[in-house]
């Protein structure tokens, strides 16, 4: 029952307006036919699920229909920000450098 | 064979309430006054905002530039223009007009990426308003309707499905699917029953 | 009446008399009681009987931490089940009942188990009905009759209940002193306000506080300034009645306000809610929810007439109503005092009995005054009395020396605060224990950050002069947050009190007699000791062996002396063993208030095409297919189900039927790209399809499996219409855009949900072509110019439509697409037209039916997400050439997707045409039907097919496709209801193979 800012509709808006997408920032394979069974399971099947902050793609259902990413928190459902899928991968990459 | 001769008749997605013959003039006597705007002409348009090729052709053929703020809308001449998406828009107007704007948009936007669709026959509108009107919304929408100001479109729940909401002469106008008439109909005249529910005559909106 | 005490503090109306039933007879009480109080004024002192041993019980509590008084109210279909007597609001000609002793509350048969207790410690339901397992369905029911809570209704309920969403800037839980003060500070800086407070009038204990002043006003009067203040600000809304029951992340506040359900039957409202569910997201939330007395832990100390000393004194001075002549108090700090002054004052005789040898001067003064003997460093050992109390055997702590035994007929307990602080950890926050309060508290601005500020009894602050200084500081600096500043110049906090000495901690007596901890669960101090000594270390165990602080109340006035009692067993200190959990909801709700208007109707969205009143006049059945209601079958008088479906094929078969289509999902799609974007989603290839073509399609998700198909048409080079399953087509709408918006943003696609728009009509059977011919003269309907697989645009009936020739039956026929709003018009149209040919409606089981006959899936029928085309024997619908790989290709060659010997789709015939196999039947490889069976595959679809004159059937067997074709190897058999069938694998059409009834 949280709130999500939607950065297509710059807005919060309730939990009850998104649907979840799963985890954020899953490339498809470019060469899937060249992928061995246990890489393509990997990209299929094998996701991080950690408790603590999580990249994550949510879907605007009730409003503009639009995909983006939230970073959440799995244990406390504290949200640290939302951004479009283009703008989202830089900010994704900004924090994966300073770590 | 051409001797053929038929005599089409249209029926709104809420027909089978009849609310023609319940409609009733509206004063104070009730808390909420609601009703059906049937058969109106809706234009689905997808383009990119932020080509001026496509902005400049829809505003040559509607007359109107798009609005393109998030949750924005504008009135016009021939109706009303909803952003619903950075790039999606929906046109809605008399159903006399649609035909006229579906083409000059078409033509307008030949060769240029975008898609333009009549989709007339899967909507409506219904407008809700009296002096609770928005405790009515709030029983139906987890949106927060002090922050619904005039000139914003917002696409929200409506109990357990989705609809659009804007204000609309002190009111509000409430756009969906077809499909999803009956149930937004039937859960509207609950909400509404500890308010005082009447059916407005269609001047009134 | 005699026990009623009419003085002016008194919240309850004396010239209103109100008459009630309880258990059968009929009792008065007065407007502003509750149940409790006017069942005590009535002299009702056993109200319950335990849980476990049957002992009599009365009420202990004033409000929601009561564990004893749960009532069954109203009867029929409003009828209640357990709620607490203290809370019910009493009206005239309520009717209510006990829930608990069976047979009857007089005479418990469990009280005799009660003697032999000894024999029924924590854990003995545990232990003794375990063995054997299969007897343990007639344990249950004993258990739980002999449990003897209440009853639910079975009856509809009459009422009705909704929800309402609320945005707020400041949410304040509780109406007491603190809480009025927060929303007060917040209202005069100009933010929106919502206060809620579960009682039926604001002011919280100041109403059991009467003599009480602040700033030279009494408690009452300091109460109605501030209420007409918030009442007269148009930025504060006040909901009394209204229980905060959750607090959920970011500040959801879900409460539920009994909206009319004090009233007397006659004054509800038909209009009106019974209860309606507010969910409040607030900016700021201040808890204000203040605390409830704990009893101290004694001999015997469940027996009727026994019960806190704030309840006491609530129902003294709220309620006027008196429990005794002659109390013992038994306290362990001062909070206690002015209540027990005001007792004194009102005429009642106390002896005060106080665990610490030491008392406040200037109390044991006014006591003096007040005729109050005095006992210091004395507890109670054990009550004394069998059905109510009649006396205490007092005892010296400080030597655990026995005392002499006193007369008494009430005996009221305080062993201290428990501060409400179930909202504040509901979502993950923790209480801390204070010492020099002996409490769990929640901090002030601990949580200002998440703002969530918390004032009053909450945060520890007992006293009120402090409290309400402390409140203002805590909402000074909350509006200090938001850049506002707080108005409070004209206040005063200042009261009479006396200072508090520090309270004494001590939780329980040690006695030789049954001491109860949790009285709803019967926990005593013995089973906790038991808990113990079987090794449980943790406090969430301990709970869950002895039952501690479960039940209706949630041990509100338990769980403190249950978590301070196992810590003096273990050897830690209070905090070392903490708390247990606490979750929503803070007190039961009801089923209704959950549900409120998601209920008959409206209980989920039902979405109707167009034709919808057609189908009504035609006596349709319905099914729900996705959120649509679909015709299912169409019958005629004296028609069953078989009957009406072996009419409606047969009318398909042999002349022409007619079937709504209008729910398949329908999305538009426009690009440059689009041909590329269909050969990605779909497992066929698209590059060569011509406008006015359609083509079968089949999608897979990335792993392999199929998860939907439809027809798809080229309507242009740059423009498509897709069709999708009725069930799948929100989800594929989402499913094209996240590929699109994902990873390939840079196919220039557009796709847009055309469903509603257009009403379908599926005209099936060998007239159907001179049926549209009627109605269609700009198309040329004839075999060569409007092949299978083609579509056209035109009119039909004189409206403009898009006719597709595609058959989901094998027949010749017509999918004629019309706008929405023309729907029902066509439809009649084509009825009419039809006539002459016996035009036929039918539904989806005859839909289901004529596919099954031609072997055409259904996806969510035969496939259930583990199915792969080649699975389907489908391998026709996949190119394997295209250059790229399509969504789910490359899991297609994985190593167990790609085995040859999976579970393979294929027909099923039984010998008998007359047996119809049963769908999910498990298909096994021979008659023998002792365990263990290996499990070949199950049936998916299964009908009778009256046009074939016998049963037909598909399902899934392990290596079927071969099986198929190897006589000596072709016979399973479907087992279902303990029988197995044989059956023999056939191929899945069967009939027609060719295709030549829709070639014509
Ligand atoms: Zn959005």
């Amino acid at each position: 029952m949280f709130v999500i800012n939607c950065p297509h509709c710059n807005e919060p808006r309730e939990e009850e307006e998104f649907h979840y997408e799963g985890e954020a920032f899953i490339a498809r394979p470019a060469e899937p036919e060249t992928q061995t069974d246990a890489e393509w399971g990997d990209y299929l099947f094998m996701k991080k699920n950690p408790k603590g902050w999580h990249w994550e793609m949510w879907g605007h259902s009730a409003g503009c229909r639009k995909l983006f990413v939230v970073k959440r928190n799995t244990a406390n459902h504290a949200i640290d920000g939302a951004w479009t899928l283009t703008e989202a991968r830089a900010a994704y990459d900004a924090e994966m450098a300073k770590i | 064979m051409s001797n053929l001769t038929f005599n089409p008749v249209m029926q709104s997605p809420l027909h089978h309430f009849n609310l023609k013959t319940k409609q009733q003039h509206v004063d104070g006597s009730k808390g909420v006054w609601a009703n059906e705007m049937p058969l109106l002409g809706y234009i689905s348009l997808r383009g990119n905002a932020q080509n001026a090729l496509f902005t400049k052709a829809a505003k040559k053929a509607l007359g109107f530039a798009l609005p393109i703020l998030p949750c924005s809308l504008i009135s016009t001449s021939w109706g009303c223009i909803y952003l619903l998406s950075p790039d999606e828009w929906l046109l809605v107007c008399d159903r006399e007009l649609r035909t006229e704007l579906q083409q000059k948009l078409e033509a307008a936007l030949v060769g240029i990426h975008s898609q333009v669709i009549d989709n007339s026959g899967g909507f409506t509108t219904v407008f809700v308003q009296g002096k609770n009107a928005s405790d009515v919304l709030h029983h139906c929408t987890v949106y927060d309707l002090n922050a619904l100001t005039i000139g914003k479109v917002v696409g929200t729940t409506f109990g357990k499905t989705s609809v659009f909401l804007h204000q609309h002469n002190n009111g509000y106008k409430v756009i969906f699917r077809r499909s999803f008439a009956d149930y937004i109909w039937r859960y509207l005249e609950r909400s509404a029953l500890p308010y005082d529910f009447g059916i407005a005559n269609l001047g009134s909106s | 009446m005699s026990s009623r005490v009419i003085h002016k503090h008194s919240r309850v109306d004396f010239s209103k008399p109100l008459s009630f039933t309880f258990d059968g007879k009929i009792y008065q009480g007065f407007a502003g009681d509750t149940l409790a109080s006017a069942l005590l004024a009535n002299g009702v002192k056993t109200i319950a009987r335990s849980f476990k041993y049957g002992r009599p019980r009365g009420i202990v509590g004033a409000w929601a931490e009561e564990p004893n008084a749960l009532v069954q109210v109203d009867v029929g279909a409003r009828t209640t089940p357990d709620l607490k007597a203290t809370q019910v609001e009493l009206y005239d000609g309520l009717v209510a009942a006990r829930t608990s002793g069976w047979p009857s509350l007089a005479f418990d048969l469990k009280s005799l188990g009660g003697r032999f207790s000894r024999f029924m410690p924590a854990g003995f339901y545990y232990k003794t009905f375990k063995w054997p397992n299969k007897f343990w369905p007639i344990y249950e029911n004993i258990i739980r009759r002999a449990a003897g809570y209440g009853k639910s209704p079975i009856e509809p309920d009459t009422e009705t209940y909704d929800h309402k969403h609320h945005h707020v800037d400041v949410l304040v839980v509780g109406g007491g002193a603190n809480g009025l003060l927060s929303a007060l500070l917040a209202a005069r800086s100009g933010l929106k306000v919502l206060l809620v407070d579960d009682q039926s009038e604001l002011g919280g204990y100041l109403l059991s506080m009467p003599n009480v002043t602040i700033g030279n006003l009494y408690a009452r009067d300091w109460v109605a300034k501030i209420i007409t203040e918030l009442s007269n600000s148009p930025n504060v809304t006040l909901l009394e009645r209204t229980t905060a029951f959750a607090l959920h992340d970011m500040n959801m506040i879900q409460a539920v306000e009994l909206v009319q359900d004090h009233l007397p039957h006659h004054e509800r409202k038909p209009e009106q809610r019974r209860e309606r569910m507010h969910r409040i997201r607030a900016k700021q939330v201040i808890l204000a929810t203040g605390a409830f007395e704990r009893p101290l832990v004694f001999g015997n100390n469940d027996l009727p007439g026994i019960m806190t000393v704030s309840a006491l004194t609530t129902y003294f001075n709220r309620y006027g109503v008196s429990c005794g002549k002659n109390a013992i108090i038994l306290t362990s700090n001062d909070l206690a005092y002015q209540g027990v002054a005001d007792l004194a004052e009102g005429g009642m005789n106390i002896t005060l009995i106080d665990t610490r040898a030491n008392i406040n001067p200037l109390w044991a003064a006014r006591f003096a005054k007040l005729g109050v003997t005095i006992y210091p460093g004395y507890g109670i050992d054990q009550a004394l009395g069998s059905n109510a109390v009649t006396g205490a055997k007092l005892v010296k702590l400080d030597s655990i020396k026995m005392s002499a035994s006193i007369n008494c007929d009430i005996i009221a307990s305080s062993g201290g605060l428990s501060p409400t602080v179930h909202l504040f950890c509901h979502d993950g926050g923790r209480p801390q224990w204070k010492d020099n309060v002996l409490a769990f508290v929640v901090s002030a601005t601990g949580r200002a950050n998440a703002g969530i500020y918390c004032v009053g009894a909450v945060t520890g602050v007992f006293g009120l002069q402090e409290s309400l200084s402390a409140t203002c500081e805590t909402i000074t600096e909350m509006l200090a947050a938001l850049n506002k500043k707080v108005e409070s110049d004209d206040l005063s906090f200042n009261t009479d009190e006396i200072n508090c000495s520090p309270a004494h901690a001590i939780f329980r007596i040690p006695t030789t007699a049954k001491a109860f901890v949790d009285f709803q669960n019967d926990v005593a101090v013995t089973d906790v000791e038991l808990a113990v000594r079987e090794n449980y270390r943790s406090i969430e165990h301990i709970k869950r062996y002895t039952a501690l602080g479960f039940g209706t109340d949630q041990g509100k006035l338990s769980n403190v002396n249950g978590f301070a009692i196992a810590a003096e067993m273990l050897g830690k200190t209070i905090p070392e063993v903490g708390t247990t959990t606490y979750r929503p909801a803070y007190t039961p709700v009801s089923f209704g208030a959950l549900a409120g208007a998601h209920v008959g109707d409206t209980f989920e969205p039902r979405r109707y095409t167009a034709i919808q009143a057609a189908h009504n006049s035609r006596n349709a059945s319905y099914e729900t297919v996705g959120q649509w209601m679909r015709p299912w079958y169409f019958p005629k008088p004296v028609e069953d189900i078989h009957a009406a479906v072996n009419r409606e094929c047969l009318a398909a078969r042999n002349n022409v039927g007619i079937l709504d289509a209008s729910t398949l999902g329908k999305i538009d799609i426009r690009g440059k790209d689009v041909r590329e974007f269909l050969n990605r989603i779909y497992t066929n290839a698209w590059n060569q399809l011509a406008p006015g073509k359609c083509r079968y399609g089949l999608m897979l998700n990335e792993a392999g499996m199929v998860m939907d198909d439809g027809v798809t048409a080229c309507i242009s080079d740059t423009h498509f219409l897709m069709t999708t399953t009725t069930g799948g087509a929100a989800g594929v709408m989402s499913w094209l855009e996240k590929w699109h918006q994902t990873e390939w943003p840079e196919l220039e696609v557009y796709m847009t949900s055309v469903t509603d728009h257009w009403t379908t009509a599926a005209l099936v059977g060998p007239k159907s072509r001179e049926v549209l011919a009627k109605l269609c003269s700009d198309i040329d309907l004839s075999k060569d110019a409007f092949k299978f697989m083609d579509w056209r645009d035109g009119t039909v009936a004189g409206v403009p439509a898009r006719v597709f020739r595609i058959s989901f039956s094998g027949e010749l026929a017509y999918e004629i697409n019309v706008d929405a709003s023309y729907g029902h018009y066509v439809w009649e149209e084509l009825l009419k037209a039809g006539a002459e040919f016996g035009i036929t409606p039918y539904g989806t089981e005859t839909m289901h039916v004529l596919r099954a006959e031609k072997g055409f899936i259904i996806v969510g029928q035969e496939t259930d997400g583990s199915v792969t085309p080649f699975d389907l024997d489908m391998a026709w619908a996949v190119s394997m050439k295209k250059p790229y790989s399509f969504i789910g290709k490359r899991s297609l060659a994985r190593s167990d997707t790609a085995r040859t010997d999976r579970k393979q789709l294929v027909g099923l015939l039984t010998d008998d045409p007359n047996f119809v196999l049963k769908e999910g039947a498990q298909l096994i490889n021979s008659d023998n039907i002792t365990p263990p069976v290996p499990m070949l595959g199950h049936v998916t679809s299964s009908y009778y097919s009256a046009f074939l004159g016998r049963s037909i059937a598909m399902g899934f067997v392990i290596d079927g496709i071969k099986r198929r074709s190897d006589e000596g190897n072709n016979i399973v058999y479907a087992w279902a209801d303990g029988k197995a069938v044989k059956v023999k694998i056939a191929s899945s059409v069967f009939f027609d193979a060719e295709g030549a009834r829709h070639d014509v």
